[in-house]
């Protein structure tokens, strides 16, 4: 009975202590302080105004087909219409606003879109000998302390086991259909604005000559009320369809209209009526 | 000549001031170089993601009433420039500049930007 009660004491005691060994690990004030509503500034475009995408001639004509049926009216090589996610890199556009929430072993960017929140592992795990894919793929990151002043001010984040479709933008910039992306990002607070934060994204595809960094900019929402996050479901009213090979808008009324000029309707080739 | 030069001003602006709203997925379905100019009464205003709409009876030449089906920015975006889920109601007359479905079909995209009262208010006074 007493050997008993000593070892319950025992596992207790272990308990509690590891408890607080990881309660005294994290001291948010080595942290940058990124509480609050991000919104993106910039645009929505991946390619930096003046700059060319640096695709393969292979993808430079997949991209040029998917310009020419968007001209149509059709959605190209964009795939987000009917609700899959943007997926990595593309979802750094940031949709909707963004909050990010640092714990001690994970970095959390929380964005009310289409599944577009992340998480970034930072407790030195290694990558695994397989992933299973995602559209956000996985994030292992390291906070590092740039500067030498004793709190971190960087973090750098690799993401890899990325899956498709996707696309750069909506206008089907597109990303290499092999999804063996890599993409990796140092994430910073301006030092002379702590409302702007950056993310230099660099993303690595078999769709481009070379690796290549985007930078993306980010503007923290000032107001002194408190922040009610607004809950965005895509499929709560969205009237883009694919049906076959071919797209088409949902009217008010439920009904299929055409997008393209001189569309045909739908093949309804699987359903047949009972003779009467 | 100058009519058309006109027209594409028109156009530009109308592209330059509307695309930001529907960025998340290609707007190609909707012919944003031609935009038309539409009055009518709203049926529904849906404040809804990931799109807004509004749904607007058009009197047509005949006498006869066609509903649009209009689609917006998100209600992200339009709460970030002043708008409600209640800025516009059912039975509100409004004057609407959209860029239309290429296909002709009675449907389009809208813009806040795009959207007054008929006799030139704005909706909401940031606009």
């Amino acid at each position: 009975m007493h050997y008993r009660f000593l070892l319950r004491a025992i596992v207790l005691a272990a308990a509690l202590s590891s408890a607080m060994v990881a309660a005294h690990a994290f001291d948010e004030s080595k942290y940058p302080d990124l509480k609050g509503m991000w919104r993106g500034t910039g645009g929505n475009k991946w390619t930096p105004a003046g700059q060319k995408a640096p695709l393969t001639p292979e993808y430079q004509a997949i991209y040029e087909a998917n310009l020419a049926d968007q001209a149509a009216g059709g959605h190209g090589t964009d795939p987000t219409y009917t609700c899959l996610p943007p997926g990595m890199p593309r979802q750094m556009n940031v949709y909707e606003p963004m909050e990010i929430v640092v714990t001690a072993g994970t970095t959390h960017l929380l964005m009310e879109h289409i599944h577009d929140s992340r998480r970034i592992y930072t407790d030195g795990r290694d990558w695994p000998e397989e992933l299973e894919p995602a559209f956000r793929g996985h994030s292992i990151g390291k906070w590092i302390d740039a500067d030498g002043d004793g709190r971190y001010d960087v973090l750098e984040v690799e993401t890899r086991g990325v899956k498709g479709p996707r696309s750069f933008d909506s206008t089907g910039l597109p990303l290499h259909e092999d999804n063996q992306t890599i993409v990796k990002e140092q994430i910073y607070l301006e030092k002379a604005n702590p409302n702007l934060l950056h993310d230099e994204i660099t993303t690595i595809d078999h769709a481009l000559t070379r690796p290549w960094t985007v930078m993306k900019n980010y503007r923290r929402v000032q107001t002194k009320e408190p922040i009610w996050w607004r809950e965005s479901i895509c499929a709560e009213n969205n009237p883009h369809v694919r049906i076959g090979k071919d797209d088409y808008f949902v009217s008010f009324d439920g009904y299929l209209m055409p997008v393209r000029k001189d569309q045909a309707p739908p093949d309804l080739k699987y359903f047949k009526q009972s003779q009467k | 000549m100058q009519r058309e030069l006109m027209r594409a001003l028109i156009a530009g602006a109308f592209v330059a001031t509307s695309s930001a709203a529907m960025a998340h997925h290609s707007a190609a379905m909707f012919d944003q170089e031609n935009p038309i100019e539409l009055v009518g009464t709203v049926k529904e205003f849906k404040f809804t993601n990931p799109h807004t709409f509004v749904l607007l009876e058009v009197k047509d030449s005949d006498g006869s009433v066609t509903v649009w089906t209009l689609e917006g920015g998100t209600p992200s975006s339009l709460t970030r420039d002043g708008w409600t889920n209640k800025s516009i109601k059912p039975g509100d007359e409004v004057k609407m500049t959209i860029a239309p479905l290429r296909s002709g079909a009675p449907g389009g995209s809208w813009s806040a930007e795009h959207t007054r009262f008929p006799d030139g208010k704005p909706i909401v006074l940031s606009h």
